[in-house]
């Protein structure tokens, strides 16, 4: 049983979207709590895995007993139980948060929104575990197809925008795919240990190194890295209410994942191509996209848009961090990921939060909000410490981290970027803040503040796991660098 | 410069698979038509699928189906299936998509009337 837990983590929530349809076609109330027990089930079970892991190590799972060269592999290790700890949870939470919004919100189609948002999941675990260069493949265009359809779900403007992903993503995955081709045209093999040791002797060949360029565009677009953010934040904008929580927790940070197992447990840590460190370039736009996506995040007015430019700076910070080449930044970057993906969601909990119940969508109109939601407020206070980086939340250990290690790398430039991005950060959170606090528009708040018992409690969770993921930083540390490291580092 | 022009009709199959990619990416990126995108998009696709086709063949050898059960197995004289199986797979991903997109186009027809991107970006105004 416990040794078939990765299969049966996927299969969980595939099984259910696909069984949904049969069982809420007369009951479309039915939908809402079989999705809730699936992830609550998931929570579980990533909870013993990650046990199992800690006990016995990591799991390699080899479907129907075909063994890892020949066969489809799967790799439970620390870094992946920790991932499928915090994004089965963030499901949880965001379908909780889901409830009260969901009927208006999704214009009456809330079972295809649990069946979607379950196909979504079962992809995400499927690119968590995935051993495979294919494998991963496949998982990310699942996990994108169900991400486009659950943007266009309530249809109106997002469809535009869903579109635009659909069209970007899609060039990304032919992108990724054309770079494992490569990569098969070279080594004949799949699967990434067995790329592993194959590929040192190859790193002189053109086609690896195109094919490494092609899978970085690739999955550079997944995970909206700057050049190639474009598509990111109309679809974050106009995505309903209930969904855009879960797809800037998790879709984003997942791609960067899968990017990091190709860097780190297939070409090895110290990758040099013609003289040039692969990570360093990585490590140059990783500061790039964190200082760009601020400073566009600061010229934003509608606040969904500007907590998605966020997002996009802090997949420039996480990479920063990983790729400073030593275990410093690389546990100060996989901890930033975790966190990032909290942030992330409490950021679009309140939002959509804001916007369902106070019609505020803009900057000008948080001063509606003003004081008179105090416990709001708190939430808004909780989440900008984590975002800037300020003791005692987990986003001050991350960065702290990722710093550290670019000074152990003697890396100035990538401290300058982190710190600047830091202050863009602070300065975007200062807008927000300065028209909740400050101006007076007495007469036009709507009614006094009341929310319903989803909404207090998906992020009450979280704010409370942004302050707690700082408290508990030295043990998760610990765990990161003792379970988590990729050979060689 | 003659030697890559000899590599490359040396490998006409590569020359195909960036003559129909670079086609594809261009209609995707001059075409205002949505449905002409998906066009451009699925060339693309087809593309990569073609390369990855185009690498399991070998001179003179057959369909991957074992002659004899017994005598040893040349690898040489089958072409390699493995990058068929992946292509089915990937043929079915791109039908996914394809489905998906063209959904996406009749829900933005409905809403918006129109198929031309700088006409629906006129209506969102």
């Amino acid at each position: 049983m416990s040794r078939h837990l990765p299969a049966l983590l996927f299969l969980l929530p595939l099984f259910a979207a696909i069984a949904m349809p049969v069982a809420c076609l007369r009951h479309p109330g039915r939908s809402r709590p079989i999705a809730l027990a699936v992830l609550s089930g998931m929570v579980a079970f990533s909870l013993v895995n990650l046990r199992g892991v800690l006990e016995n190590g990591a799991v390699r799972y080899a479907f129907s007993g075909w063994a890892a060269p020949l066969g489809i592999e799967w790799i439970a290790d620390g870094l992946a139980s920790m991932v499928l700890v915090a994004l089965s949870l963030l499901g949880l939470l965001a379908l909780l948060f889901a409830g009260p919004t969901s009927p208006t919100d999704l214009g009456g189609r809330v079972v295809h929104f649990y069946i979607l948002i379950l196909l979504l999941i079962s992809a995400l675990t499927g690119i968590v575990f995935a051993g495979d260069l294919f494998n991963l493949f496949v998982f990310l265009e699942v996990a994108a197809l169900s991400s486009y359809a659950l943007v266009a779900v309530a249809g109106g403007r997002a469809v535009v925008a869903a579109f635009r992903y659909l069209i970007l993503g899609t060039l990304g995955a032919s992108f990724y795919l054309l770079g494992v081709s490569y990569f098969y045209a070279a080594t004949g093999t799949l699967n990434m240990g067995d790329m592993a040791e194959k590929l040192p002797h190859l790193l002189t060949s053109k086609t690896v190194v195109g094919g490494l360029l092609f899978m970085f565009i690739g999955l550079g677009i997944k995970m909206a890295l700057v050049p190639f953010h474009a598509w990111l934040p109309d679809a974050y904008t106009h995505a309903p209410e209930s969904v855009s929580p879960i797809l800037a927790s998790l879709v984003t940070k997942v791609a960067l994942l899968g990017w990091l197992r190709i860097v780190f447990w297939v070409l090895g840590v110290k990758v040099v191509v013609d003289d040039t460190p692969v990570l360093l370039l990585v490590g140059v736009i990783g500061a790039l996209a964190a200082v760009i996506g601020a400073v566009l995040a600061l010229a934003q007015n509608d606040i969904k848009r500007m907590f998605a430019y966020g997002g996009i700076s802090h997949v420039g910070l996480i990479l920063v961090g990983v790729s400073q080449g030593n275990r410093t930044g690389f546990v100060g970057g996989v901890f930033y990921l975790v966190n990032d993906a909290f942030m992330q969601a409490a950021l679009f909990f309140l939002a959509g939060m804001v916007i369902c119940q106070y019609g505020v969508r803009t900057v000008e109109d948080m001063a509606r909000i003003g004081t008179k939601a105090p416990w709001l407020t708190v939430a808004f206070i909780i989440v900008a410490m984590g975002m800037i980086g300020l003791p005692p939340t987990g986003g001050f250990f991350g960065k702290w981290y990722i710093i550290l290690g670019a000074l152990e790398a003697r890396n100035y430039v990538a401290v300058g970027a982190v710190l600047l991005s830091t202050l863009l950060t602070l300065a975007y959170f200062v807008k927000l803040f300065e028209r909740m606090f400050r101006e007076r528009q007495g007469g036009s708040v709507l009614h006094a503040f009341d929310s319903p018992l989803p909404f207090t409690v998906s992020i009450g969770v979280v704010s409370a796991a942004i302050i707690l993921l700082g408290v508990w930083s030295d043990p998760i540390i610990g765990f990161l660098l003792s379970y988590a490291l990729p050979p060689g580092l | 410069m003659s030697d890559v022009f000899a590599a490359l009709f040396h490998r006409p199959n590569f020359l195909t698979f960036v003559i129909i990619f670079l086609w594809g990416f261009y209609i995707m990126i001059t075409r205002y038509n949505l449905v002409k995108k998906l066009v451009g998009m699925y060339l693309v696709q087809t593309s990569v699928i073609f390369f990855l086709v185009s690498i399991s063949a070998k001179k003179g050898a057959t369909v991957p189906i074992l002659l004899s059960a017994t005598g040893p197995v040349q690898a040489s004289a089958y072409t390699n299936p493995l990058p068929h199986v992946l292509t089915l797979t990937a043929i079915v991903v791109g039908v996914a998509t394809l489905g998906v997109a063209l959904a996406l186009c009749s829900a933005i027809y409905r809403t918006y009337g129109s198929l031309d991107e700088e006409e629906i970006l006129k209506r969102l105004e």
